[in-house]
């Protein structure tokens, strides 16, 4: 979704206003790479293709289509869009409390960190010390990049801790995956609950890493400090004339500036 | 890591490894890039003034790796200015806007030594101040060949009406800059007519000039590199230290400097050091003023 501290604004509610901004609270770690042309490293650009004309297409004749049915769609203009986009709005507003227990984590999206601006510290440190407290979460909506967002804002490590959730009607219900009730026998619910009671630990994420990242990490530092890089061609724009006119009064004032030297 | 607290108008900074010598070859810490960026800000501000600063980030000094960095880091101080710009690829990014002494001291702070902006302002990002040629020599060809292009590019401009002023990069070359200021110029104009000079000057000046990037065409000679006037291309700010073995400056020059016998000093001469740049500019003030305001337009387009 959104970049890192890109909005900044105020976290309100009753009589209650603190600046704030917004940053990151986790970086994804996926590696990605460039695509590039096996022939000359040149570095390959998306273009788009019609398969009618068998032609690329320029931008100016791209517009959008919702498919209704197969092969069918309704037209869609940036205006239209533009006019269904929330107001950019610089507040967040807590509309209500509740209790973060009872927020299924299947509805948690994309967690983020409030830290306060100037002047805001110490109704900030306030906010985050009461809500640790009572064990609150402000229930929010928030408007960044173009879209509503659902929010809670959480006391965490003495920071206040902005996570996005997924409106309700994004959650797929889970009806038809779960098989038909069957009698459960005693002796195998209890054989399962000791081998689960065998294999418990504390949750500590430390002890997991991404090894595949790690492996493509190790082997890329390897391979730039051997120099094995390749580089990408300079592209050179086709040598065309100038304007006739600008072309003929450079020709004219550089005969001038040959006569006198 | 040591750290020094210094109070300024607009709020308390941390300094990091001050004793740090960042130019270990010629010797220049970074308490003394510091105070090189403080005295020379009064000159240098106005021209970073409201433009997207590309920080180019030498931590381990100008030996050692350096990265770009364009977006403005998100531990910034929070009276640290800033402003959303559209990008090529992907969505807008928030870029530093280093308006005044503190956020310079931060940016330096950060090992920031070289300073890149764009030829437009944050504010109209399509719209071009100046026009520029960035001359480019290609070995054994030197900056005193960079000069040579320089006048005849002078003179071919004020052939069209246009005035023009020089610095050095603080690299191997030298840039002109023509001041247009003026709303109604575009990228698309600058592009054009650049292009059309550099080939012109291509076409006259065979053997010294040559208007295309590919490597190989560039040795010995002077790349005209007109493809600098594009809105997603940045410069190096008039008044930036270079990250080379000593701490040369992107300095303006006269354009009386550059008529001068090319022998005396070598290729050296026309270079700017720091102790050198803090001195000129007591005595001449800001050569690249006019850059700044005057206004041109470009003819026959």
């Amino acid at each position: 979704m959104a970049v890192q501290g890109m909005w900044s604004g105020t976290i309100s509610f009753s009589l209650v206003a603190i600046p704030v901004r917004l940053v990151a609270a986790v970086k994804p770690g996926r590696v990605s790479f460039h695509l590039l042309h096996s022939k000359d490293y040149s570095r390959l650009s998306r273009k788009m293709f019609c398969p009618e004309e068998e032609a690329m297409v320029p931008p100016d004749e791209i517009i959008r289509g919702y498919e209704i049915m197969p092969d069918k769609y309704v037209l869609m203009t940036d205006e239209e869009l533009e006019s269904v986009s929330p107001e950019r709005s610089r507040t967040i507003e807590i509309l209500e409390f509740i209790d973060m227990k009872e927020v299924d984590p299947i509805y948690y999206d994309h967690p983020y960190y409030l830290v306060p601006s100037k002047g805001g510290e110490k109704a900030y440190q306030l906010l985050v010390e009461v809500m640790r407290r009572t064990n609150k979460a402000g229930l929010a909506k928030f408007v960044l990049a173009e879209r509503e967002y659902l929010v809670a804002v959480t006391s965490r490590d003495g920071a206040l801790e902005l996570v996005t959730l997924h409106y309700s009607d994004e959650i797929l219900p889970d009806d038809d995956l779960s098989p038909k009730k069957g009698t459960i026998e005693a002796a195998d619910e209890d054989r399962m609950k000791k081998s689960i009671e065998q294999m418990m630990e504390d949750f500590d994420p430390g002890k997991y890493a991404d090894g595949r990242r790690k492996k493509l990490m190790d082997i890329l530092a390897a391979k730039a400090s051997e120099k094995a890089l390749v580089e990408a061609p300079v592209v050179e724009v086709e040598e065309g004339e100038g304007p006739a006119d600008l072309v003929a009064a450079l020709e004219e004032s550089m005969r001038k500036v040959k006569e006198s030297r | 890591m040591s750290r020094t607290f210094v109070d300024m108008a607009g709020g308390r900074l941390s300094l990091s490894n001050l004793e740090k010598d960042l130019y270990p070859s010629y010797g220049f810490t970074k308490a003394r890039i510091l105070e090189y960026y403080r005295g020379i800000a009064p000159f240098l501000l106005p021209h970073l003034k409201d433009r997207a600063l590309t920080l180019k980030r030498y931590p381990e000094g100008v030996e050692q790796d350096f990265f770009f960095e364009k977006r403005c880091p998100s531990h910034r101080p929070e009276w640290v200015k800033t402003a959303e710009l559209p990008q090529d690829h992907g969505g807008p990014m928030t870029f530093c806007l280093v308006n005044d002494l503190e956020t310079l001291i931060w940016v330096e702070n950060l090992a920031s030594l070289e300073l890149h902006v764009p030829l437009a302002r944050a504010g109209s990002p399509r719209t071009p101040d100046s026009m520029v040629f960035d001359l480019d020599p290609g070995e054994p060809a030197n900056i005193l060949d960079c000069a040579r292009v320089a006048l005849i590019l002078r003179d071919l401009l004020s052939g069209m009406g246009l005035m023009s002023y020089v610095k050095t990069s603080g690299q191997k070359g030298l840039h002109v800059f023509v001041p247009l200021n003026r709303r109604e110029t575009t990228f698309e104009d600058t592009k054009t007519f650049s292009k059309a000079v550099a080939e012109i000057m291509q076409k006259h000046y065979p053997d010294l000039v040559t208007a295309k990037m590919a490597k190989q065409e560039r040795k010995a000679k002077i790349f005209i590199n007109w493809s600098q006037n594009d809105a997603s291309k940045t410069m190096i700010c008039v008044y930036s230290l270079r990250a080379r073995e000593k701490p040369f400056v992107s300095f303006p020059l006269e354009w009386g400097e550059l008529e001068e016998p090319g022998g005396l000093g070598g290729p050296e001469r026309l270079q700017v050091i720091h102790s050198e740049a803090v001195r000129r500019i007591k005595e001449k003030g800001d050569l690249f003023r006019e850059v700044l305001v005057k206004e041109q337009k470009l003819p026959h387009l």
